[in-house]
């Protein structure tokens, strides 16, 4: 069990997201995937097992129990009892310690990991929190001070003594590129708009989408239907300037969506903050998979190398009375 | 590589655009197909989520142009009809029964007296597209909408009828509200319909 001494700005339970979008339900799910799949395979959890997402100012925890924990993403600032807590590594907490996460130079959110996974409400077969829905996680919220958070038990592991590599490590701004592919709604001269200055990202940036500030010349088409919404979509409202959609954006819309950004570039939206600098590249279906699948392969080459620790390091689970 | 009625979205969905798409919906359920991660209905549109690494588009669209082939109209026995009591009271009643050139008594009338089907479901969870609206009855979206439509809002915006499930940003026009709850996870069935469903609308209490 975990105490939530201070929640942080937003911490939510996250895990991979759910296949719900044909009912209305978004996909959900942590905000940085990639950010989940490495903190769960430090400390030897399945790769979409829940996990604390904490959002530009950190949470502080006290464990009520001994626990091993990982934390990966945004270089946030975090101490275990007053001890520098380093990224990218699975390191234990005793019963009665306290880990103090701060805020992050750049990036946006990183996600906190306990070996055994942390209990959540599941709906629609994810735990994630949907915060506009409210469900999943924590009574469908953020954490607040005073919540109680359990995970599940897993036979004890020596943690391993590896880093992972900082090239794992999702891009963060304050200048970052995404690679987007055209849709049929990119006429040549907004192709040309978008791809052709950087944008910013405004204040209107959460768990739904990041909203630009600088304005295209948006195409007006009141008659245009609402159509499925996919991850990445880069919407166009009428006022020109461009929302890109994030995990709980809702499931369909109705504003043009003339781009949509490359799967392989999707952590990094999870990763904009109000103030970073946008420029849109755009590839081909070819380049954007050739390079899904290179990132694929070092994420997994990691994930793997981490299941041989623990196949090896793992004790014996016995039931303690 | 796709051809006119199968076009990418992205680098991991492909928009299948077809009056048959929601028979193939329908038939990727039953039978999903490998690499298909989900498929999302609009109307006449099915838009399907696939995973790059292990399913090629070209490869996908041959195999949903090779479903598509096969499929007829989806059959209409499994329709359910829902009747919603509906309390018209809402804050654009008047407009929209001006509108028409109806008085409020007539325009509810036509109104409850118009069969809707359920197109297909999307926005927020349990929100329905409700097709099936005379051009009489439809109304222009509003210029700018609300912050905040109340939960159980019933309410008519461009070709369609609608309920809002929760409390949400909403630029259609509200007549009235009703009390059924549309999206419950404590129900087995969370969402109260589906597409293909019949839905009526009744005078609450009359």
């Amino acid at each position: 069990m975990l105490e939530v001494v201070r929640p942080g700005l937003q911490t939510t339970v996250q895990d991979a997201g759910r296949r719900a979008r044909a009912l209305g339900v978004p996909g959900g799910g942590a905000a940085d995937p990639l950010a989940l799949r490495l903190a769960n395979a430090l400390v030897g959890n399945p790769p979409q097992a829940p996990a604390l997402e904490v959002t530009l100012a950190g949470p502080t925890l006290r464990f009520h129990a001994d626990a091993l924990v990982a934390l990966w993403g945004a270089p946030f600032d975090a101490a275990l009892d007053g001890q520098p807590f380093p990224l990218g590594r699975a390191l234990p907490v005793r019963a009665g310690q306290t880990l103090a996460l701060g805020g992050t130079r750049r990036g946006a959110r990183a996600v906190l990991a306990v070996r055994g996974g942390l209990e959540g409400q599941p709906a629609l077969g994810s735990r994630a929190t949907d915060l506009r829905s409210g469900f999943g996680g924590m009574e469908g919220r953020a954490l607040r001070a005073g919540d109680h958070l359990a995970w599940a038990p897993l036979p004890p592991a020596a943690p391993p003594r590896a880093f992972l590599s900082p090239a794992l490590c999702t891009a963060t701004g304050p200048q970052v590129t995404l690679r987007v592919l055209p849709t049929s709604e990119a006429t040549p001269d907004l192709l040309a708009a978008l791809t052709g200055q950087p944008f910013t990202v405004g204040g209107q940036t959460d768990r739904m989408g990041a909203r630009l500030t600088e304005a295209v010349s948006a195409p007006h088409d009141p008659a245009r239907v609402s159509l499925p919404n996919v991850p990445g979509g880069v919407q166009l409202p009428p006022d020109g300037r461009p929302i890109l959609l994030l995990p709980d954006a809702g499931t369909h819309g109705g504003y043009p969506t003339p781009l949509v950004v490359a799967s392989a570039d999707l952590p990094v939206l999870g990763q904009l903050r109000a103030g970073d600098r946008v420029t849109f590249r755009e590839v081909t279906l070819r380049q954007a998979h050739a390079a899904l699948r290179q990132q694929e392969r070092d994420v997994r080459q990691a994930e793997a190398a981490l299941r041989r620790w623990y196949a090896k390091h793992t004790e014996p689970y016995t039931e303690r009375t | 590589m796709t051809g006119p009625d199968i076009e990418p979205l992205g680098d991991a969905a492909l928009v299948v655009r077809s009056p048959l798409a929601a028979a193939l919906l329908a038939d990727l359920t039953a039978r999903p197909l490998p690499g298909v991660r989900e498929a999302v209905p609009a109307l006449n549109v099915l838009t399907v989520l696939y995973d790059p690494l292990t399913s090629g588009p070209a490869s996908l669209a041959a195999d949903l142009r090779a479903r598509l082939a096969q499929l007829r109209p989806k059959q209409v026995e499994k329709a359910r009809t829902h009747v919603l009591p509906v309390t018209f009271d809402g804050p654009d009643l008047m407009w929209c029964a001006a509108h028409t050139g109806r008085g409020v008594p007539d325009f509810i009338a036509a109104l409850c007296a118009t069969p809707l089907e359920v197109a297909f479901l999307g926005f927020t969870p349990g929100f329905a597209f409700l097709t099936g609206l005379p051009p009489a009855l439809q109304m222009p979206r509003l210029a700018t909408p609300r912050e905040r439509v109340p939960a159980g809002s019933v309410a008519l915006g461009g070709p369609w009828a609608g309920v809002y499930p929760r409390e949400t940003p909403g630029g259609w026009r509200l007549v009235g509200r009703t009390q059924v709850t549309l999206f419950d996870l404590q129900r087995p069935e969370p969402v109260l319909w589906r597409a293909g469903d019949r839905v009526r609308f009744e005078v609450a209490g009359a």
